[in-house]
């Protein structure tokens, strides 16, 4: 490590003007389970870290009128596990304790990893995968991005250098009925290799109206995979594997292909085995 | 050792043998336990190595003087001015003329990882800082990953200042063993299976990492060095050696250590930088190893390649086993070569083979040293032999636990010598196999993707090295005046439980309180000379000299009691604290009493008796040197290991899990079955990594890709099955005193091969490289299915598998007198 500025802005304006007054030099830290591993082997050296912890409404949970999540960026992964959240948005508290170990749990937040764009990491397929949307400020005012445009690539995100992630919003619960999430990691805190989400809506009668499906880790961001909303498993499966483009002949691509294949077969047909809205 | 034998101790023994709870546990588990990193002496400053990032290069610059300019900085140092003043080391260990090791590379980058420089500040970060600001201009050459391009005659040369006895080029030793004709048991078989077999370069992966403080007085000119070492003495000489000063200017001292497997049993060159600091600057040096580091430059379980044959009877005796072993211990090793000869010698066990035919190359690559690695060659072997059998036993259509029942070792007399040459002074290995396959149901049907496995080992208790005619411990016991007991051990525990396990013989030999038995801390300036805690040591050998050692001190005891007590020595007994005279335990004179009449009394001691209440034992096993054609026996006692696995295999994602595992042991006489049993439970996680996870990944150049506990699947607690099925069926060793066998590595040497075994059962897909990842596994299942066959060989019937499919295409040893020929015959030369 290498030595810096602390910096504790109380509200989200001073944030971006402390990010703006000192450059590329300063970076956010929220819970720092990225930054401060890649700082303390010096992969990066900021000048100034702007931390996130006195600004009180980041962390936290509030409900939309119309019903969307909003989270705030700097909720721990232990706070989303606690949660009580309705229908499928509890996958997310489910996701959030099924992730890294207990003290990066205590740590780690939900932005944290969304701005890590991390192919590997769940909460990015996840907020893709629910088509959630994602709210930033900036010196410029405020703006909010689908998660599929704010990952652009393998650990690059939109963000503008003075720009801070705010909240994740997950749309109201009547836009799915049934959100599925599986991964393969091989120790039980490991980032995944390949994830998959799948979140489907049926119309009144049960007939599957709707199916999003999401493959990550497999690709530098999270794929959504275009398919017909009575696609099953295996057909679904088809179609990401020719979706996600894992071309090369290698062993490790190879592999990667089959996970791909095994996770969205599970989540489609795990989604539509459940009855009702979950 | 007929003086253990002729004195029972007198009490029969109450501590010996039950699950005594550990005395170090309270500290480790509240944390207040003393590492290295925890040392803080006055005035102490911070070193920290500068290391290459390239595997093999030439050095042309390395220029520590700007690090000088740096803040905080207080000296540097590099390889071309220690050249003449520091003597390289590793030629004890090595049966070399010339050591190999020195503390920076000179001339040449052999590995990635390999000290270039060092710098110490003030604080770890200026010291630091230092290290980025030394000039370094390296010329890249081609790396050798591979240990079989190593053998090429157009491989780069890695080691060119080292001229070694019985190698060239990149071979820096030989290993060969001739035992009967393989020839000739290869002709009368009933069935012969060759397959060539690749094992992996696992790490020691030890939570505390490598480190040192080294204090030099520059007054008394006394060099101190508190380490995480597994040997105080190998540290302390070399050390020595290597400054060119007196032994009794250095001294090693050992605080907690958290855990070694192998992987701190010699010294490194950052105890020799951070001890050469400390004399330059006469103050204090700390220099712990980033966790990077101790991936780069520690050492590792070395790396095999097999080409093995196994001869079988129709009957499934096994009659032969042939192998060349491409053995590779990296850029450099201190242990390295000695890894194939006892893996190899005893590796052979639990079976008499009568004809045994092994070569060995012994290579460097330009990657991490090889070294000691839990088993110490044994897994590595295991993971082939057992195989085999169960290739055999499949072709000739025999049950793989009915051709293991035939074969382990069952003598009707003891001690038994099996044409290898180990001496088996007793084994129940035959009854371990049958329970631990009872256990897992070996019987019963399978579920789909679903399969058992067996393998058996047998494991040596310590050993006398070829390259080290020497297998000794010593221990020194002090009866304090107040009647407690200090016991002085150079043999560091560092996992083993020493201070429990030592207290328990203590106690039970003398009669006092195991609450008043304390293991003083290794330290060379006033522990007995041994050899340190590696193979599975401890109880027996360090155990047995406890043992020497608690009787000289009871006979002291007695004479000064008889004297008091006006009865013959003989009449005595002792037990609850005290001497008293046989049948009348509750009467006598209390330990304290005589040990206080020993030093403030000393006009009640029997004319002429020397008051000294200490007594200082050393044990020497009885073993053999290895014979030039390979037999020998080099360990006192083996343990039989026999490992039961069921497996499940996901069609659809690769994972193996271990569904059920059963362990029976022979551990000879447990002392401490709690720990012994922790022992298996910590030796089968690591056999679990060596065959599912663990591996270094280099890539072309000779990087290391996985270089951290993040990126090195190490075993974790939830990828560890319910252990409940781990059986001791002790058989006690009669030329062991106390009747005890090593313990430390029984749980890691059958594990690769019985979860091997348990897959080719579930798949039909016969593993021959480590690990078994899940990628390999499915990408194998798919090549299988694509094929339409029943079995497949991974990787060996992979499209892409570029070596050698048949045995036909084998390659030969490269040496041109692979045939042994003691008989010189002059007149044909």
């Amino acid at each position: 490590m290498r030595p810096f500025t602390w910096l504790t802005p109380e509200t989200t304006e001073e944030a971006v003007a402390l990010l703006r007054a000192h450059g590329e030099g300063a970076r956010v830290i929220a819970g720092g389970q990225t930054l401060l591993l890649a700082m303390k082997e010096r992969l990066v050296g900021p000048s100034h870290l702007v931390s996130l912890a006195r600004i009180t409404d980041l962390a936290g949970i509030t409900t939309e009128p119309d019903g969307a999540l909003v989270v705030g960026a700097a909720t721990t992964y232990a706070a989303l596990t606690r949660a009580e959240l309705p229908g499928w948005q509890r996958r997310l508290s489910e996701v959030a304790g099924d992730l890294a170990d207990r003290p990066v749990r205590n740590r780690g937040t939900i932005g944290g990893a969304l701005c890590a764009a991390d192919p590997r990491f769940d909460m990015p397929a996840f907020a893709v995968g629910v088509d959630a949307e994602l709210r930033i400020s900036g010196a410029a005012g405020e703006r909010a991005l689908p998660a599929h445009e704010f990952l652009v690539d393998a650990g690059r995100t939109a963000l503008g250098q003075d720009e801070i992630l705010t909240a994740v919003v997950l749309p109201p619960l009547p836009t799915w009925d049934v959100v599925v999430f599986e991964k393969f990691r091989h120790r039980v805190f490991d980032a995944a290799i390949a994830s998959a989400v799948c979140a489907l809506r049926r119309e009144d009668h049960g007939v599957p109206a709707s199916l999003r499906i999401t493959v990550a880790g497999a690709t530098p961001t999270p794929t959504v995979v275009l398919v017909d909303a009575a696609a099953d498993g295996a057909a679904a499966a088809e179609s990401a594997v020719a979706a996600v483009r894992l071309d090369s002949s290698d062993e490790a691509t190879r592999y990667r292909r089959e996970l791909v294949h095994t996770l969205v077969r599970r989540v489609v047909d795990r989604a539509h085995a459940q009855q009702g809205s979950v | 050792m007929t003086e253990t034998q002729a004195r029972p101790t007198g009490v029969a023994p109450r501590l010996v043998g039950t699950s005594v709870p550990r005395k170090e546990d309270l500290a480790l588990l509240t944390g207040t336990a003393r590492f290295v990193d925890d040392i803080r002496l006055p005035g102490m400053v911070h070193a920290r190595i500068l290391r290459s990032d390239v595997a093999h290069a030439r050095v042309r610059t390395v220029d520590t003087a700007p690090a000088l300019e740096v803040p905080g900085v207080l000296d540097a140092m590099a390889g071309a001015e220690l050249v003449g003043k520091v003597k390289p080391w590793g030629d004890l260990m090595q049966d070399l003329l010339v050591g190999d090791h020195f503390p920076f590379a000179t001339d040449k980058v052999l590995y990635q990882g390999q000290e270039l420089a060092a710098v110490v500040a003030e604080t770890p970060h200026q010291a630091w800082d230092g290290c980025e600001a030394v000039r370094v201009e390296l010329e890249e050459l081609p790396a050798v990953v591979d240990p079989e391009e190593a053998l090429s005659p157009t491989a780069p040369l890695i080691q060119e200042q080292i001229l070694y006895e019985f190698g060239e080029g990149n071979v820096f030793d030989r290993y060969k063993v001739r035992v009967g004709d393989f020839a000739a048991a290869e002709a009368e078989a009933a069935v012969v299976v060759r397959q060539r077999f690749a094992t992996n370069k696992q790490a020691g992966a030890a939570l505390e990492p490598h480190g040192c403080v080294a204090d030099y007085d520059s007054f008394t000119g006394v060099l101190t060095l508190y380490s995480s070492t597994q040997s105080i003495y190998m540290v302390r000489d070399v050390l020595a050696d290597v400054l060119q000063i007196p032994r009794t200017k250095v001294r090693v001292l050992v605080p907690a250590v958290g855990a070694g497997f192998g992987s701190k049993a010699q010294i490194f060159a950052h105890e020799v930088i951070a001890s050469l600091f400390s004399m330059r600057l006469g103050r204090p040096v700390k220099l712990m190893l980033p966790r990077a580091d101790v991936f780069r430059a520690g050492t590792t379980r070395n790396a095999q390649v097999h080409y093995a044959e196994l001869a079988m009877a129709a009957d499934g005796t096994i009659t032969g086993y042939r192998d060349y072993i491409v053995h590779n211990t990296g850029a450099m090793s201190v242990w390295g070569n000695q890894v194939v000869h006892i893996g190899t010698n005893v590796g052979m066990l639990p079976y008499a083979i009568p004809n045994v035919h092994v070569d060995s190359d012994i290579v460097h690559t330009t990657t991490a040293p090889g070294g000691p690695l839990r088993g110490f060659g044994i897994p590595q072997a295991i993971w082939v032999k057992e195989q085999l059998v169960d290739m055999a036993a499949r072709e000739l259509g025999l049950d793989p636990l009915a051709v293991r029942e035939r074969n382990v070792i069952d003598p009707a007399e003891f001690p038994y010598r099996t044409p290898m040459g180990h001496v088996i002074d007793s084994t129940s290995i035959k009854r371990c196999l049958q329970t631990c396959a009872d256990a897992i149901g070996w019987d019963a049907p399978r579920a789909p993707y679903e399969g058992k496995g067996l393998a058996v080992s047998m494991k040596y208790t310590s050993a006398r090295h070829p390259s080290l005619d020497t297998d000794l411990s010593a221990v020194r016991l002090r009866l304090e005046t107040d009647g407690t007991v200090t016991i002085y051990s150079s043999d560091v525990s560092h996992g083993q439980g020493h201070a429990t396990m030592l207290a328990q013989i203590v106690a039970d030999g003398l009669g006092v309180g195991i609450e008043k038995v304390s293991l003083a801390p290794p330290d060379s300036m006033t522990a007995p000379f041994g050899l340190g805690t590696y193979a599975s040591r401890g109880a027996a050998v360090l155990g047995t000299a406890c043992r020497l050692a608690t009787q000289r001190l009871r006979d002291k005891v007695l004479a000064i009691a008889a004297h008091v007590l006006e009865v013959a020595p003989e009449d005595l007994d002792t037990g609850n604290d005290r001497v008293f005279v046989k049948g009348l335990p509750d009467t006598g004179i209390y330990l304290e009493i005589i040990a206080a009449t020993a030093a403030y009394r000393t006009h009640q001691l029997p004319p002429g008796f020397e008051p000294t209440l200490e007594a200082v034992a050393t044990y020497d096993t009885p073993t053999e040197r290895e014979a030039p054609d390979g037999r020998g026996n080099l360990s006192v006692t083996y343990s039989g290991a026999a490992h039961a696995a069921h497996v499940r295999v996901d069609p659809d994602t690769g994972r193996i899990t271990v569904l059920d595992y059963a362990m029976a042991h022979d551990t000879g006489t447990v002392i401490n079955p709690l720990i012994v049993e922790g022992q298996h439970h910590g030796g089968f996680a690591m056999g679990l990594g060596m065959v599912l996870s663990e591996d270094y990944v280099y890539d072309e150049q000779g990087r290391l890709l996985n270089a951290s506990f993040k990126d090195y699947l190490a075993v974790t607690a939830t990828d560890v099955p319910e252990l409940s099925k781990t059986v001791e069926i002790p058989a006690p060793s009669t030329m062991i005193p106390g009747g005890q066998k090593g313990a430390g590595e029984s749980g890691t040497g059958p594990v690769p091969a019985a979860i091997g075994n348990a897959v080719f059962d579930a798949t039909g897909i016969r593993f021959t490289t480590l690990p078994i990842t899940p990628q390999r596994m499915l990408v194998a299942l798919r090549e299988k299915e694509r094929r339409g066959v029943e079995t497949l060989r991974y990787p060996d019937d992979m499209p892409d598998f570029r070596g050698p499919r048949q045995h036909t295409d084998w390659p030969s040893p490269v040496a041109s007198d692979a045939d042994l020929d003691l008989d010189f015959d002059w007149e044909d030369d």
